[in-house]
């Protein structure tokens, strides 16, 4: 279905009567099988935000009745320390390969956990055996999307729709059905989402997600190669490089002493090579990223690389050259 | 030696702790001085690629010792 006619047919509310609202509320259905085959669950777990950051506040508030604790990670995104300063909190360390130390979590606490980190690909390999009796477990899959199976003993999880290369402005919420969770927005009824999501986005996502999932086993074996060139390239020719633990193929973060992130970025992006960056100068606040920070890497001259699923090694070695050139251009200026 | 960084922003202040570095022998000592908040990790991380040593004495205070040619 292509997107125009998509538009088309999703425009009348899903929850009215009458035949165009019947049509709707028959995609929506689809759409929230699809997704429930993919991700893992029931459908009736399944809930769509028009705001995906919500999801951090639904998925861990909804979890922190009475005066429970929760547990999350230094490396985890910063709208999880937003919801942390709102309760009593614990925040684990990482070793340098980023995985959490679980030693701290006892029973009782409520576990945020991310499954891949957005900024290096890290990924947790090991979801405590320690404390069987998690109040509750909020899992943050933005990153991980399809690529990492929840953890059998989830309570509520949040997906970000772009890691299946679907629209943005589209968050995937679940709640386990057995988990002990209420809503912490204001709400009169039983829904979970203060109000409906884009059907239109939802669709398109749903289509996003079947293809990507047919791809997936075809593509992750030219990705990771992609990956491994990519980390070798950069060690062996580009001097005082610092490259981040990584794990999800997808995601690679390097950093280069002697080198301003923001003329790098901005220089690379003339090229055509739009990349982000963690580094202090090129970000909102000032802050150099509390993830490299973190895990004792280098936080100037950093870049953020994503491997698109239809990018060629021609392309990658055509861009690793330019990268080791502009480099190279910027330290001797 | 005191080098004082304050109110530059990264990645200037390593730039310039390299330069003053570049002509010293093993075992030269100088004092950082830079507020930019990047400067605690990426002096950690510096020196762990590089072969020196720094240690932070106070606020925005580093105490650099030249180990590596």
């Amino acid at each position: 279905m292509a997107l125009p006619h998509i538009f088309e047919v999703t425009w009348p509310d899903p929850s009215k009567l009458g035949a165009d609202s019947r049509s709707a509320a028959l995609l929506l259905n689809e759409a929230r099988e699809t997704f429930a085959s993919h991700l893992g669950m029931r459908s009736d777990e399944i809930h769509f935000l028009g705001e995906t950051n919500l999801g951090f506040h639904l998925g861990i508030n909804g979890l922190m009745s009475g005066q429970r604790r929760l547990v999350y990670s230094n490396i985890d995104r910063m709208e999880v320390f937003a919801v942390a300063a709102g309760h009593p909190s614990k925040m684990l360390d990482v070793d340098p390969n980023g995985q959490i130390d679980f030693s701290e979590l006892n029973n009782g606490d409520v576990l945020a956990l991310q499954l891949c980190n957005r900024e290096t690909g890290i990924i947790q390999a090991g979801i405590p055996d320690g404390p069987d009796q998690l109040a509750g477990l909020f899992v943050d899959a933005t990153a991980s999307g399809t690529r990492i199976k929840l953890p059998a003993n989830w309570s509520t999880a949040l997906w970000d729709s772009t890691s299946w290369a679907g629209p943005s402005g589209l968050g995937v919420f679940a709640v386990s059905k057995n988990a002990n969770w209420s809503n912490p927005l204001p709400h009169l009824d039983g829904r979970v989402n203060p109000g409906p999501a884009s059907l239109a986005l939802i669709v398109a996502s749903a289509l996003a997600i079947d293809s990507w999932v047919a791809d997936e086993k075809n593509l992750a074996s030219k990705i990771a190669a992609i990956n491994s060139e990519i980390r070798s390239y950069i060690s062996s020719n580009i001097p005082d490089s610092d490259l981040a633990p990584g794990g999800a193929d997808h995601l690679i973060s390097a950093s280069f002493l002697y080198v301003n992130a923001e003329q790098l970025v901005t220089k690379l992006a003339d090229k055509g090579y739009p990349v982000d960056s963690g580094s202090a100068c090129s970000s909102v606040n000032m802050q150099p990223s509390h993830v490299l920070a973190a895990l004792g890497v280098l936080t100037q001259g950093n870049i953020r690389l994503t491997i698109h699923h239809a990018i060629t090694f021609e392309e990658v070695h055509a861009f690793l050259d330019i990268l080791a050139d502009t480099i190279s251009e910027l330290r001797s200026e | 030696m005191i080098l004082d960084c304050l109110g530059k922003r990264c990645p200037l202040p390593i730039i310039e702790l390299a330069k003053a570095l570049a002509d010293e022998s093993i075992g030269f000592k100088l004092t950082l001085l830079s507020d930019d908040p990047a400067s605690q990790p990426d002096l950690i991380a510096w020196a762990r690629m590089t072969g020196n040593s720094v240690e932070t004495s106070e606020a925005n205070t580093f105490q650099i010792t030249k180990l590596a040619k």
